[in-house]
């Protein structure tokens, strides 16, 4: 439906624009790239009409050629002799026979398992899967794991256990416009994927958003003017938000009671266990006041099919999924959902906001600790004997259940835990929560390999840097928000010697001697979609003949006669699970692990501003964007800022019970006066003071909520003083 | 296998019953609850009777298969020596651990005529559990005039329960002021025409000598000032008293409530007390979060499982009248305490006309207390402060008038014509006005011109209209001065 028209298919002449997709976040919007062979850039860019982003793009997209040629860019691998010495330049032969050598050291003395991969969310579907493969087939290690666990690990657990089944969106995000009312928790749209906010036009022009966050963010704003209701809730409480909706729906008699005997199961648990959330104790939680709880629950009764309404859609983000209880807040979300009988119908539904680039393919192709290609579990030995069927190797061989993101990274180079770490697309040393200590983590091995584009400061503490391939420079597919597969395109040669990840592991297994690795990204993807077939993430129906033949096809897409058209909208009839129905499971509410307290009596909470990306290792190196947000910085409301005597622009100290930093106040009425908010796109900012206190079901961490104290490095002369 | 045996299945004894059972998969609860539905959301009961919540929507209990819970039997006596506890039926409990959780009973006032030998007298009622919720709702039915005794939390609820049905209500109380606990003098004529507005009359200092009734139904009441009032029904919300009376058969140390230590232990190791019926050495608050957090400390204590980082708003002391057409909420510091405490800075706000009473107790940089009529977003802004003990701004006052509003206009009401060169239009692409009118000043007149130059509009699109109107203010360069300077000469 969306032919890309007057732009070339891959494998045309050079000099011709490509059809791909941004290399940022998981909204994925379509760009056209045209070369400009002797440009100051390879490419210029272009927004491209597509379902998703309507030829719309932000500044991080409109400014992504200027990461190809970021002066820094690395183009040859380096190696550092000795520990604390500096890298020098090696050739890609010696890099690679050093990396086998040590692997086979390590793994020779401390046991197979003293290896460990950390890969990306941004990375393709194929070197997610290669990544997945290596770590099962070549270092037969457990110890695999990704930075989508930082991302969306709660949302996927929590929508694997209720739905039997995790898409990111099961729907086409398009269906959203037609809503009567959208309940957006934890989730700044608007800065972090602009080109999203078209399509809540319609329930703006209807009265019906609803945003739940502590901060009066771009994305409340949408609010105003009778949009909706912003909910200025205390950090972390979304959750005992989301419990007294429910508690009002049952009280008012607003649920959709035909659905939820039909298609539910488990709902008198919840009946019961939602109980003690009546309004005005939520109020007393939350900061919201009873009355507008109410309303907002008859704003989304309303809006449900079952009373008439055009429908309405819940959609969650890290905002309330980055915390220790994320899998029980996601939950809460979901049996809200299930309560108004909108998942598995046209025009309604429940869906997390995928983040990264392909954190929506990257969990479905065996980066996951604990899974398998297709989105199967490594415990399940049916799919153990399919997925080595694919791979020709014996069933018995592949290791099991690895652990979760962040323990792996606790376990590093301690005892018995891995002393050799291969890094793909993740710069850890400032993403990770409680940064310094997995710092020192990384310090502590035996062998650091960091494959990266430039020298992000996990690169920067690297035994071996391998230079890799970027969006315009490689082929493959992402997986996009909402289940859609993306083809991106090459349109430029990668600068120097930067190589693909899939050559780099083709290359370390042919020296370790294991067959069936290839660096084709079209093969890998057919093997892909193999391993794939039969799991819920089903791909085996796909191929890239019919992906640049222009079909937009959603997974699952099992392999067919008829080329199965897969599945834009997911649960219509029933849900994958064992009874077809879905599960509502009863939730406790805690709050904040790390609570505020005489201490620490100021609550931090973390988050995006719309120029950076993740750690920003890409984007701190693009001018524009830098001019844009220079440095990291602490909102700060002025009240608040007053009693601490802090100037705007003037050096605040924020301590936690993890680390202390010091940054630049920027005073703004938007925050709460009880709280303050630093951006973590910057290394020593706000991820050296988060709490690394995991979930216990996802292993999230509580990125998104501490107790700070201030103080202000210069105080403020009194007036008159 | 450790057996417990909880006397109450009431919100708290209910909640450690789950709670303990899931924290020790050895443990094996008997919970006896002398009512003949298990365990509900009493809290609730003043929501059933104003009709905004029915009946079957309030239950709490959840099975457990270590749960073994008897409804319709209540604890006759506790054999200490011998660790067990006989119940209504003569059947025998042994326990490794006691728990008594027997909440408290309405208290009943000394007046003529409320009683008789069979109790309450019919069209009498107190409001303490479901089958008096489910009397007052039926009497209400038949009824056109109430009187509700004791204007505490209680007491506004029902009578403003009670309006809600169509009812007329006097409300009697016996101190000079509604809920003197809580509110001031200010504050309390503040409710007071609040309730007047909602066609309740408040009749304070004044308290009832006798009920009388015609033929078995309740026709009026004599206040102690002998005059005489008109009623259907009397609802009696006077306060209430721990229910002690197994405890103190047993020899345990009894004073107002059981006494507990910091533990929840009573004077016998083996005997815990939670909830209403207990007395711990803070004082007991007669709120259910304070029993649902002795309940979790207890679980903790007799488990050893990590106590979870609680509710926070358990251990404060705020009471929120759940008045259908009246927020109130008080916490801390509050009712007729002394406003010149040098500790204290004490600021009000006083709205009657617009039914409002703002009032915050600040000391030592802390929200020490608040008093709130009127108005729920400060209320529920105040609450949150206060549980939390956030820090208070340097000018307390902020706090009194929607403390969290403010922040810039929104986009879409902004004037194009006003905008300053530095002001950003276009978020998404870091798009300000000046580089906007320096785009239409070199001859971009549509707002795709506008995009492809700027990239102004290619984001979210929120900005399309001030972009619209940036290129139009251009055209008509008289009515907007501003646009003519912003633009640069030879750019």
């Amino acid at each position: 439906m969306t032919t890309p028209q007057g732009v070339a298919a891959p494998g045309t002449a050079p000099g011709a624009a490509v059809a791909t997709h941004c290399p940022y976040c998981a909204l994925q919007c379509a760009q056209t790239l045209t070369p400009t062979p002797g440009g100051r850039l390879p490419v210029t860019v272009t927004g491209r009409d597509f379902p998703t982003n309507r030829g719309g793009m932000c500044q991080k997209g409109w400014s992504s050629p200027e990461v190809l040629a970021a002066p820094d860019r690395l183009t040859t691998p380096l190696l550092r002799d000795v520990k604390g010495g500096a890298l020098r330049e090696a050739s890609w032969g010696e890099a690679l026979d050093l990396i086998v050598g040590r692997i086979r050291e390590t793994q020779e003395r401390h046991g197979r398992d003293a290896v460990a991969i950390f890969g990306g969310g941004g990375l393709t579907n194929e070197k997610a899967y290669a990544l997945g493969k290596f770590a099962r087939v070549a270092l037969r290690t457990p110890y695999i794991d990704y930075n989508g666990r930082f991302c969306m690990s709660s949302a996927a657990a929590a929508s694997n256990r209720a739905f039997g089944m995790d898409r990111g969106l099961g729907f086409p995000l398009e269906d959203v416009g037609g809503a009567d009312a959208v309940l957006i928790m934890g989730s700044n749209v608007a800065v972090t994927m602009p080109p999203l906010v078209q399509h809540l036009a319609g329930v703006r022009s209807r009265g019906g958003l609803i945003y739940a966050d502590p901060r009066r963010t771009a994305t409340a704003r949408l609010t105003d003017s009778g949009a909706g209701v912003h909910l200025q809730i205390v950090p972390g409480t979304d959750m005992a938000v989301l419990l007294s909706l429910l508690h009002i729906l049952i009280d008012e008699g607003l649920v959709d009671a035909e659905y939820l005997a039909k298609r539910v199961s488990g709902y008198e648990a919840i009946r019961i266990s939602v109980s003690a959330w009546w309004p005005e104790r939520a109020e007393q939680v939350t900061g919201v006041g009873a009355e507008t709880l109410r309303r907002t629950a008859r704003l989304l009764a309303a809006a449900s099919p079952a009373r008439g309404g055009r429908g309405a859609y819940i959609l969650t983000g890290r905002g309330m999924e980055q915390m220790a209880s994320g899998t029980a807040a996601v939950t809460a979300a979901i049996n809200l959902a299930l309560a108004l009988g909108l998942p598995g119908r046209e025009g309604s539904g429940y869906a997390p906001i995928t983040g990264q680039g392909n954190g929506q393919g990257g969990r479905e192709h065996g980066l996951k600790a604990d899974q398998l290609p297709g989105y199967t579990s490594i415990a399940d030995p049916v799919r153990r004997a399919h997925v080595a069927g694919v791979w020709g190797v014996d069933p018995e061989s592949l290791p099991g259940p690895g652990v979760p993101a962040v323990e792996l990274l606790r376990r590093l180079g301690a005892q018995n835990g891995p002393r050799a770490l291969l890094v793909h697309g993740s710069n850890i040393a400032v993403s990770a929560p409680n940064a310094d200590e997995v710092k020192e983590a990384l310090m502590r091995l035996d062998l650091l390999v960091v494959a990266d584009l430039v020298p992000s400061e996990t690169a920067e503490l690297a035994d071996v840097v391998l230079p890799v391939t970027q969006w315009a420079e490689e082929d493959g597919t992402m997986t996009n928000l909402e289940g859609r597969i993306l083809r991106r395109r090459k349109v430029a040669d990668a600068p120097g010697e930067a190589r693909s990840e899939l050559w780099i592991l083709a290359e370390l297994a042919r020296r370790m001697q294991v067959d069936g690795f290839s660096e084709e990204p079209s093969a890998v993807f057919d093997e892909l979609a193999r391993a794939s077939a039969g799991g819920p993430a089903d791909y085996s129906g796909v191929t890239y003949a019919r992906l640049d033949a222009g079909e937009q096809i959603h997974w699952p897409c099992p392999a067919s006669d008829d080329a199965h058209p897969g599945t834009p909208r997911v649960f219509l009839e029933s849900f994958p699970t064992p009874d077809g129905r879905a599960r509502m499971i009863a939730v406790e509410y805690v709050g904040p692990r790390d609570d505020v307290r005489v201490e620490a009596p100021v609550y931090l909470v973390t988050g995006r501003v719309l120029t950076q990306y993740q750690s920003g290792a890409q984007t701190r190196r693009v001018g524009e964007l830098i001019d844009a947000d220079p440095l990291p910085y602490v909102e700060i409301h002025p009240s608040l800022a007053e009693s601490y005597r802090i100037e705007d622009g003037a050096l605040v100290e924020l301590t936690t019970a993890r680390g202390s930093v010091q940054l630049t106040a920027r005073l703004s009425a938007d925050t709460r006066p009880d709280t303050v908010f630093v951006p973590f796109h910057w290394p020593s900012s706000a991820n050296v003071l988060t709490n690394d206190a995991t979930d216990p079901t996802s292993g999230m961490p509580e990125f998104k909520v501490c107790a700070v104290a201030l103080r202000a490095v210069v105080v403020k002369e009194e007036v008159g003083a | 296998m450790r057996r417990i045996v909880v006397i109450g299945d009431g919100m708290v004894g209910s909640r450690f019953a789950e709670q303990i059972v899931e924290a020790d998969e050895g443990i094996h609860v008997t919970l006896l609850g002398k009512e003949p539905i298990p365990a509900y959301n009493r809290v609730l009961l003043s929501s059933v009777v104003a009709g905004t919540k029915s009946a079957d929507l309030l239950h709490i209990a959840k099975q457990h298969p270590r749960v073994l819970r008897l409804t319709g039997v209540a604890a006759a006596t506790i054999d200490r020596d011998l660790m067990r506890v006989i119940d209504s039926n003569g059947r025998s409990h042994p326990y490794a651990e006691l728990v008594i959780a027997t909440g408290s009973v309405a208290r009943v006032p000394a007046i003529q005529g409320v009683a008789d030998s069979g109790g309450l007298i019919d069209g009498v009622f107190v409001l303490k559990d479901m089958a008096d919720a489910e009397g007052i709702v039926a009497s209400a039915g038949r009824a056109r005039r109430a009187v509700v005794l004791g204007a505490g939390v209680l007491g506004l609820e029902v009578a403003t329960g009670l309006a809600r049905r169509g009812v007329v209500v006097k409300l009697v109380h016996i101190a000079e002021r509604l809920m003197e606990r809580q509110l001031g003098w200010e504050a309390s004529a503040v409710a007071e025409s609040g309730l007047r507005r909602l066609g309740i009359d408040s009749h304070t200092g004044a308290s009832l000598a006798r009920v009388q009734t015609t033929r078995g139904r309740v026709t009026s009441v004599r206040l102690e000032d002998g005059s005489e009032m008109l009623t259907d029904m009397v609802v009696m919300c006077a306060g209430t008293i721990p229910e002690t009376t197994l405890a103190r058969n047993a020899g345990l140390v009894c004073e107002r409530g059981i006494v507990v230590d910091d533990q929840l232990a009573t004077s016998d190791p083996h005997i815990r007390a939670i909830g209403d019926c207990a007395q711990p050495p803070g004082g007991a608050r007669g709120l259910v979060a304070q029993g649902w957090q002795q309940a979790t400390m207890l679980v903790a204590a007799l488990t050893g499982a990590q106590v979870q980082a609680a509710d926070t708003a358990a251990t404060a002391d705020v009471v929120r009248v759940k008045a259908s057409g009246m927020a109130m909420v008080a916490m801390g510091v509050c009712g007729d305490f002394d406003r010149a405490d040098p500790r204290y800075r004490v600021l009000s706000l006083k709205d009657p006309e617009g039914g409002r009473f703002v009032e915050v107790v600040v000391s030592g940089g802390q929200l020490v207390g608040a008093t709130c009529i009127g108005d729920a977003d400060v209320a529920a802004t105040l609450s949150a402060l206060y549980t939390r003990q956030l820090p208070v701004p340097s000018d307390p006052a902020q706090l009194m008038i929607k403390a969290l509003a403010g922040g810039g206009a929104p986009a879409a009401t902004r004037d194009p014509a006003d905008l300053k060169d530095d002001e950003k239009v276009c978020n998404c692409n870091t798009v300000t006005a000046g580089r906007i009118r320096e785009a239409v000043a070199d001859g971009c007149s549509t707002v795709k011109d506008v995009a492809s130059r700027t990239r102004a509009t290619t984001g979210c699109g929120d900005c399309t209209s001030l972009v619209e109107g940036l290129i139009s203010c251009h055209r008509s360069p008289s009515t907007s001065p501003a646009a003519v300077a912003a633009v640069p000469q030879g750019a």
